[in-house]
């Protein structure tokens, strides 16, 4: 949820786009069409979605989970990414969001791989549970409501396959988590679930000061 | 990024075996060159990728005190294999110390050598495309001939993982032209425009360049 990668300086961060960011032609229009709204901070920074198509790549990721869609910035890379194969559950309340989302994956060519499960996520992530599709994704990315990012972690992880990856976004908070004098919920929450992340031994986590800060943890095997 | 942040990042996110800790103070000790050594976050990111892959072959050119490849050598198989090129004695001699230390001695292969010998010595050997992954953080001037090496070592869907890519944001500043931050500026657009791979550059340490062989 951060348009550019916050903790460069913006010389060091304009070089590093131009010398790393080749932003696919739909997502570089889906990018201008959020611009225009008051919530455009909401989207991920591009470099960061580069880095996500990066890891999906890598591991052959063919199912996707996407936990707060907006205008689906990161549902569009992961289809992408994964390519004709891939499927990439994207979870959201807002119609109004994922109406622009729905047409700019029509006009990509891969709404056919991207289903959209409108409600509140933490239903959502029980349903698909109890549907069966434990251990059944490859990867997920978090980036909702940062006060439930604890619930949709837990039950990510039923859902990740070993070896699977979940993304989660926002992690440094722009910076507030270090500020011990900021206790606002949101930042006591990231600081918190980043504590918790920290601990747990079911994950091998990295938090990639990219964006606002990106953890990608791998579900060990 | 702040100290403050900086403090927080890896207070909420570094998992540091003991044994690279140790590593990583008696390098502290050395005089001048203690900031070769990449730092615990970014080894930290190393061995998730090579977990991520599951990486069993690996080349790491420019090996230090060994902190990179004890980094990765833990996150390998126990039958995996690093093949480390560096020029030094004394100080991959530490390496050695640690990697002992640490039960992966076996798993390491260091060449004394010039790495453009080393690498060269690989590919007549018949080693292209057997390598998962590749590490380079060695003498600047040579990234662009050891990023073509790698490229032919590596694997189709392996990794090179490329050190020093902002230069303490040397290369961001055009009045910096002394060869290394030239070498480096040049690799990062050869990087950006090559159709033969995937590429990430990720500002974690001193910038990190992520490319992935593409197949075919």
């Amino acid at each position: 949820m951060t348009t550019s990668s916050m903790f460069l300086p913006e010389h060091l961060y304009r070089y590093m786009i131009d010398v790393s960011v080749q932003e696919a032609e739909p997502l570089g229009r889906l990018r201008a069409e959020t611009a225009a709204l008051d919530q455009a901070h909401y989207q991920i920074a591009p470099e960061e979605g580069q880095l996500l198509t990066f890891i999906i790549e890598m591991i052959d990721a063919r199912r996707g989970l996407d936990i707060g869609t907006f205008t689906g910035y990161s549902a569009l890379v992961a289809a992408l990414a994964m390519g004709p194969a891939g499927l990439v559950t994207t979870l959201d309340v807002s119609d109004a969001f994922t109406d622009i989302a729905r047409r700019s994956w029509q006009a990509a060519g891969v709404a056919d791989r991207i289903m959209l499960e409108l409600g509140p996520a933490i239903d959502s992530l029980d349903r698909l549970v109890s549907r069966g599709q434990t251990g059944v994704y490859d990867f997920a990315f978090i980036d909702a409501d940062k006060e439930a990012y604890k619930a949709y972690y837990d039950r990510a992880m039923v859902l990740v396959r070993p070896g699977g990856v979940i993304a989660i976004d926002n992690t440094l908070w722009r910076g507030r988590v270090a500020d011990p004098a900021d206790r606002r919920p949101k930042t006591e929450a990231m600081r918190a679930f980043n504590a918790m992340v920290h601990a747990d031994r079911r994950v091998t986590p990295v938090l990639v000061p990219m964006g606002d800060g990106v953890t990608l943890a791998r579900k060990r095997g | 990024m702040t100290d403050a942040l900086q403090d927080y990042l890896v207070g909420a996110s570094l998992r540091e075996p003991e044994v690279l800790q140790r590593l990583r103070r008696e390098t502290r000790t050395l005089d001048g060159p203690s900031g070769m050594q990449i730092s615990p976050e970014q080894g930290q990111f190393m061995a998730l990728l090579a977990r991520l892959i599951g990486a069993r072959r690996v080349l790491e050119i420019g090996t230090f005190t060994g902190y990179s490849a004890l980094a990765v050598a833990l996150a390998l198989p126990s039958d995996g294999i690093i093949v480390a090129c560096d020029i030094n004695e004394e100080w991959t001699g530490i390496a050695r110390r640690y990697w002992a230390d640490a039960g992966v001695a076996g798993r390491i292969d260091l060449r004394l050598a010039p790495a453009l010998e080393t690498l060269a010595a690989l590919d007549s050997a018949g080693e292209a495309g057997r390598f998962d992954m590749a590490f380079i953080d060695a003498d600047k001037p040579n990234y662009p001939a050891y990023y073509e090496h790698c490229l032919n070592l590596v694997r189709p869907g392996g990794l090179i993982l490329v050190d020093n890519v902002l230069w303490g944001g040397a290369v961001a500043d055009p009045t910096r032209t002394d060869p290394s931050t030239e070498a480096l500026r040049a690799l990062n657009q050869t990087m950006r425009d090559d159709s033969r791979i995937d590429f990430s550059l990720v500002p974690i340490g001193d910038g990190l360049s992520l490319a992935r062989r593409r197949e075919g």
